[in-house]
């Protein structure tokens, strides 16, 4: 899992039945201490966590599957914790 | 997920069984500003997106969880049809 800032919304009215209902950001990867890691992403949100200007934690890969309630879904990315603070 | 531009389409009669009927677009990636990176995809098209359909492609094994694409030999699918991207200043 990965830290990461939400900067902006994909609006999509027309998508995959398994994204039906599920917000999509686009995701700045950030380092251990804040500052801009790498090219930005667009994460899947299917729980509602994030909107644009908090800092998330997202989980790549088949395992970003999971986060949707029957683990069945096309998505390379999601948000699956809010960062209150990393002390 | 990335960002892509759809480019054309690919065509082909031989092919694996379980890609009948499915819809090949060859699809340029770009960034959230839709300007062009220097990498493609030929991605399975799973909204019906047309040439010049700014999309969403889903890449890697996660592509074969859609109705279209499951236990089929592909790792790229176009899962959505871009309307438009808001971005605040990423600085």
């Amino acid at each position: 899992m990965k830290l990461g800032k939400i900067f902006g919304v994909v609006w999509a009215s027309k998508k995959v039945d398994e994204m039906k209902g599920c917000r999509l950001h686009i995701v700045q990867p950030v380092s251990d201490i804040g500052d801009k890691n790498g090219t930005p992403l667009v994460v899947a949100d299917p729980q509602n966590i994030g909107s644009v200007g908090d800092t998330i934690v997202y989980v790549t890969s088949t395992d970003a599957a999971e986060a949707f309630e029957n683990g069945y879904a096309p998505v390379n990315a999601s948000v699956v914790q809010l960062v209150d603070e990393v002390a | 997920m990335i960002f892509a531009k759809v480019i054309g389409t690919v065509v082909s009669t031989q092919k694996d069984e379980n890609l009948n009927g499915k819809k090949m677009l060859l699809c340029r990636e770009t960034d959230h500003e839709g300007n062009p990176l220097s990498s493609y995809h030929v991605a399975v098209d799973a909204v019906q997106a047309g040439e010049g359909s700014f999309v969403l492609i889903t890449y890697g094994s996660s592509a074969r969880m859609t109705e279209t694409t499951k236990d089929a030999p592909i790792d790229a699918v176009i899962t959505a049809i871009i309307d438009d991207v808001q971005v605040e200043d990423n600085s």
